[in-house]
């Protein structure tokens, strides 16, 4: 944001700020369509994207491929959505890679065909998921009970998360095999992957629960204004330990799919730097990072986004040096393009 | 692409130039065979330099000047002077009875190769009953030269550590210099000293020739033909750097045009990134059918994926690997690698010596070169059966 304001103009602060020559070139001027680039670019990126790929990549319009991506994109789906959620009440959740690998480490110690006597894997599972959404709901009482910023408790919980996590394997990879998982891995219904069908059913759960239940209605309430809440009566902490809860039981669900595809539980490496992605599908899908405002399908269609960029810079053979820097490119453009237009504050 | 994947931003415009970019670098990396692919990464021969009075470059690098000719102990493949004595830098002499020394490890002990590296330095210490601290350094390089001063400052006697970078480390190596405490550089090597002037004797494996060792073993599984894709790992490591300009130099050497690199891409030294980058490569180039994984764990998973594209076996797809885990050798043992090329963890026995020849004996060559084992179908069930694959 500063590289178009004077170091001295504070944008957050200044009631009807003048239009820089930027925002005016493409926000202020291009009226409507400026604006709807800033809410809705995800979607033109997306198409367009998809068209260099359609050119550009060899095989990309074929099932199989579209079926591998969309297996790739799920994880990243789910993760995200729980995130749009927390941000939406104004927090922040970086923990939740750790909270996969939580996941991924519980079910490997659990289900350990290994020392044969190993727990049932149904069982193995569920503990799984119950434990990533304990996690959440540590991360929600430390939030809303101890009063400590999102970023601080769930950053706490990023590096603990994952302490653990290496603790219940003893500190390495666990392999595990099990026919259930190559069901996981190659189930379809309708030519599509099942787990992309499970990433698409808790996206519209999500939809459902944003707009029309009392809790997404609090979630929003929270972000939009946190003291405001508090008079109304909102029940403040137990939405945000809910809606960190349920952050983290998508973040399990996501460690143990991917500990699937995998066939190992991998806790130094499941979910690594998977809060940035998140994060970043939620903000380039058009919610605010300061809250208030959860955009389900942005937020999946966010996710798509970056997985198909970094399948692209993959499939095209892209360097890793070069392909950092193209990232650079990215997100000047993105800060620049997708600078929130101040009335949608 | 780890980074991309981090913290991309992706906006309208900013994707399509993104793309377009990419676009315009594959045009010129797939079509040719092979190396043209690095804008940061070091070329072969800057890597491998040339060998001065045959010392390799990267042993001259590390402070070895002259090849020992004398008996060279077992597990050793090569020894190069000057002879390295404590007493140089006026490091007094070590009672191992009384006296700790210290174990710095430099990255997660999650894989199987720090498990055993780990393993090795503090059952050695144990046998012998010496006292032994030991740090974890995370994948962290500050972390790493905060735990070597710490460890000196707890009374630790000697430094043995293993480097997550040839440099990086000058801040414990200066911290210890003044101290006056012995270190041992084990595994990766530390650069751009004088031989004995900085560290004391070094122990590694020589990854340029792990390398060229996986070259010669990819030719002899393809018969010198075939479409190739490169797992590399870590970006900007030099056992990165060294595996694959040893291999690409190999295949040059061994005039191998047949092998064909249409595939170069990081996967992290990680299972999972092995995973899902093979994925992505299987779709877009299905004619891949030989894959260098630059350690064992992006190899399987590589073999994950191989797995879910119907592709797993030698028949279909070749893998070499390097590092010699079990998981690894199992794979050799099952059909679906060709050979793997060992990075011998096991560093304790070799560095404990050195060290008590250094502080307290006739001195340690200033680097040595441990023996690496070699798998394939011929041996890879009795590596395992013997606990030689770790």
């Amino acid at each position: 944001m500063s590289t178009t304001t004077t170091p001295t103009t504070d944008e957050r602060t200044t009631a009807a700020p003048p239009p820089t020559p930027w925002s005016s070139r493409i926000g202020v001027r291009g009226g409507d369509w400026g604006r709807w680039v800033r809410e809705r670019g995800v979607y033109l990126a997306l198409v367009v994207l998809v068209l260099v790929n359609v050119v550009a990549t060899p095989n990309f319009l074929t099932l199989g491929t579209l079926q591998l991506y969309a297996v790739q994109t799920a994880t990243v789906i789910i993760v995200s959505l729980g995130m749009a959620l927390v941000i939406g009440t104004g927090g922040v959740d970086l923990s939740v890679g750790a909270t996969m690998a939580v996941a991924a480490a519980v079910m490997a110690r659990l289900f350990s065909p290994s020392d044969g006597g190993g727990s049932p894997l149904a069982l193995a599972i569920v503990v799984a998921l119950v434990a990533g959404t304990l996690v959440g709901v540590v991360n929600g009482l430390v939030v809303a009970v101890g009063r400590v910023q999102p970023i601080v408790a769930t950053l706490a919980m990023l590096v603990g998360g994952r302490g653990l996590a290496l603790v219940f394997t003893g500190g390495a990879l666990v392999e595990m095999f099990h026919p259930f998982f190559t069901t996981v891995r190659t189930a379809q219904v309708l030519t599509i992957p099942a787990i992309f069908w499970l990433a698409i059913l808790l996206a519209v759960v999500l939809a459902v629960v944003v707009r029309r239940t009392a809790f997404g209605f609090r979630v929003l309430a929270i972000g939009g204004n946190l003291p405001a809440s508090r008079l109304a009566g909102v029940p403040v902490r137990r939405t945000l330990v809910g809606v960190y809860a349920v952050s983290g039981f998508l973040a399990a669900v996501a460690g143990l799919i991917v500990t699937m595809r995998l066939r190992a539980a991998d806790p130094s490496y499941v979910g690594l730097n998977i809060e940035l992605t998140a994060i970043t599908a939620v903000v380039v899908g058009g919610s605010l990072l300061t809250g208030g405002k959860v955009r389900v399908l942005g937020t999946v269609a966010g996710a798509v986004l970056i997985q198909l960029l970094e399948n692209t810079l993959t499939a095209q053979n892209v360097t890793d040096s070069i392909a950092r820097i193209i990232e650079a490119l990215i997100i000047i453009a993105a800060v620049f393009i997708q600078r929130p237009s101040r009335s949608a504050r | 692409m780890n980074a991309v994947h981090q913290t991309t931003a992706g906006a309208a415009v900013a994707v399509a130039l993104a793309v377009a970019l990419a676009g315009c670098s594959t045009g010129q990396t797939t079509s040719s065979s092979g190396d043209g692919n690095g804008g940061a990464a070091p070329t072969v021969a800057e890597t491998l330099g040339t060998a001065q009075n045959g010392v390799p470059a990267a042993i001259l690098a590390a402070g070895g000047t002259t090849l020992l000719t004398t008996a060279k102990p077992e597990g050793v493949e090569a020894q190069y002077g000057p002879m390295c004595k404590g007493s140089d830098l006026g490091i007094g002499k070590i009672d191992f009875t009384k006296d700790t020394i210290g174990w710095a490890q430099s990255e997660k002990e999650a894989n199987p190769f720090r498990i055993a590296s780990t393993k090795s330095q503090v059952d050695t210490a144990k046998a012998k009953g010496w006292k032994l601290l030991t740090t974890n350094a995370q994948s962290n390089v500050q972390q790493e030269n905060t735990d070597i001063k710490g460890m000196i400052d707890k009374g630790a006697k000697a430094i043995i550590f293993s480097p997550i970078n040839s440099t990086g480390l000058g801040d414990a190596i200066a911290y210890a210099k003044s101290k006056k405490v012995a270190m041992i550089p084990v595994d990766r090597n530390i650069t751009g000293v004088t031989g004995c002037q900085d560290v004391g004797p070094q122990l590694g494996s020589d990854f340029v020739q792990q390398g060229r060792r996986a070259a010669d073993a990819m030719i002899k599984a393809t018969g010198g033909q075939a479409k190739l894709a490169i797992l590399l790992g870590a970006s900007g490591v030099n056992v990165t750097d060294d595996r694959t300009a040893g291999f690409l130099d190999e295949l040059k050497q061994k005039n191998a045009s047949g092998i064909e690199v249409v595939f170069k891409q990081t996967a992290d030294f990680t299972r999972e990134k092995g995973q899902s980058v093979t994925e992505t490569l299987l779709r877009a180039h299905p004619e891949v059918n030989a894959i260098y994984a630059e350690n064992d764990e992006m190899g399987l998973g590589a073999l994950a994926a191989l797995q879910d594209a119907g592709k797993a076996g030698t028949d279909k797809v070749h893998i070499v690997s390097i590092d010699g885990t079990k998981g690894a050798v199992q794979a050799i043992v099952d059909g679906n690698f060709d050979a793997v090329i060992e990075s011998n963890p096991a560093f304790g026995p070799a560095a404990q010596a050195a060290l008590s020849a250094y502080v307290n004996g006739d001195g340690a060559p200033a680097v040595t070169i441990t023996t690496d084992n070699q798998y394939d179908k011929s041996n890879a069930q009795q590596a395992i059966d013997s606990g030689t694959a770790y």
